[in-house]
């Protein structure tokens, strides 16, 4: 094989290697979406002690709850992560019973 | 001084307000305070009373001011301490035939109390609570006030001067599109200066159901809330000086509509509370209505 013939069956693994080498600070820098299911939550007034207890959780950033569902969706702030264990925590202050918590992926 | 006396069944009934900062606007609910949550709450109150079945064509209006504050220690655990502000204003006639006006205003009586949730079944969209409270009202108000015509009789005081326990139990079931709350309570009232206040015993209950939207989007919509409660109050003859006043007690039953706007934060309500049945003993002052409005807010 060719010095030429060597470059160009390289090529493919080294535009790979350049594309995530771009898209990776895009990637981490991108913060983590939780939901969660909220079960007890019927009303809007109830909904504010769900949000203020997940919203002091360190490196959460925005709680926003849809009532009709239960679903509570926690942003976090740039590289953070939601233990599952603290969001139930916290959920069980505000009164409640959290279900279901899991991590959105970026795609959704 | 005993057909004096009789009203203050009256202003007992109409001022016992079991101040929680949820759902029903004249007693508890068992839904929760969250952790180091507090909510605050200020109910107006403006009570009528003028059926009187004596000559005394007596004449009662209360304006107050009832102020809630709730703290949540637990998710399940939360106390309240509640302040009333009142003026009360008493017109009759006396035996010699003069028309005559006594009042008196400021600060009553105080209730603390603390609430727990006793059992809990969360599903999505609904839950169900019972939660039991036990609390003390504190002789916070005046209870030896006078007027140009002497001391006041003990019930327009606005104080009993006696520190009286209170609990019960109160169940509340709610969904999206409507809640009920259930309480049933007792207070036992304790003698001071030669009075004791009958002791009272509460059947209430509250419907409150979802009149818009009318179909519930995303989001966390504002709700209004059609509400209808109801309040069976019985209370025992009051005691002068340890015998039975014959023109005081008896039962009362009140019928409420009114209405809540319901938001994340606040809370903004008003509700008519209608005496559609009164069974007093002797003279006792019936009551015309009372009309409450006010907000609650959380922070």
């Amino acid at each position: 094989m060719t010095t030429i013939e060597r470059a160009a069956a390289a090529l493919p693994a080294f535009a790979a290697a350049v594309l995530i080498a771009l898209a990776w600070p895009a990637a981490a820098d991108e913060p983590a979406v939780y939901e969660l299911q909220a079960d007890g939550l019927a009303c809007p007034f109830c909904a504010y002690g769900i949000e203020k207890q997940l919203g002091g959780i360190e490196g959460v950033e925005a709680v926003a709850t849809d009532v009709k569902s239960g679903t509570v969706t926690i942003t976090m702030e740039p590289g953070a992560t939601l233990d599952e264990a603290d969001a139930e925590r916290a959920v069980d202050r505000a009164g409640f019973t959290m279900r279901d918590f899991r991590r959105r992926e970026r795609t959704e | 001084m005993r057909r004096e006396v009789a009203w203050g069944l009256l202003v007992l009934l109409g001022l016992r307000v079991e101040g929680l900062p949820a759902a029903p606007q004249t007693f508890n609910t068992a839904l929760p305070v969250a952790e180091d949550e507090f909510v605050f709450r200020e109910q107006l109150l403006y009570l009528r009373a003028t059926d009187d079945p004596g000559p005394a064509d007596r004449e009662l209006t209360v304006l107050g001011a009832v102020s809630v504050l709730g703290f949540g220690v637990t998710g399940r655990l939360a106390v309240f301490g509640l302040l009333p502000y009142l003026d009360k204003e008493l017109e009759l006639t006396t035996p010699t035939g003069d028309r005559i006006t006594r009042d008196t205003t400021g600060v009553a009586d105080a209730q603390f109390f603390a609430r727990y949730t006793a059992y809990q079944k969360d599903a999505p969209g609904r839950t169900f609570r019972i939660a039991t409270f036990l609390g003390l009202e504190l002789p916070a108000g005046d209870d030896d006030d006078t007027d140009s015509l002497g001391t006041l009789p003990a019930p327009l005081q606005l104080g009993s001067g006696s520190t009286d326990p209170l609990g019960g139990v109160v169940v509340t079931w709610q969904t999206h599109d409507y809640q009920v709350d259930a309480q049933a309570s007792y207070q036992i009232n304790n003698e001071a200066n030669g009075f004791e206040f009958g002791n009272v015993a509460r059947l209430d209950a509250s419907l409150q159901y979802r009149l818009w939207p009318r179909e519930l989007g995303s989001g966390m919509p504002a709700f209004v809330y059609g509400v209808l409660e109801g309040n069976v109050i019985r209370q025992s003859e009051n005691e002068i000086a340890g015998t039975e006043d014959a023109d005081s007690g008896g039962t009362t039953f009140f019928l409420s509509p009114g209405v809540q706007y319901v938001t994340r934060r606040w809370i903004v309500e008003a509700i008519v509370q209608v005496p559609v049945g009164q069974d007093l003993n002797g003279m006792a002052l019936e009551d015309d209505f009372a009309v409450r409005a006010g907000f609650r807010v959380k922070f």
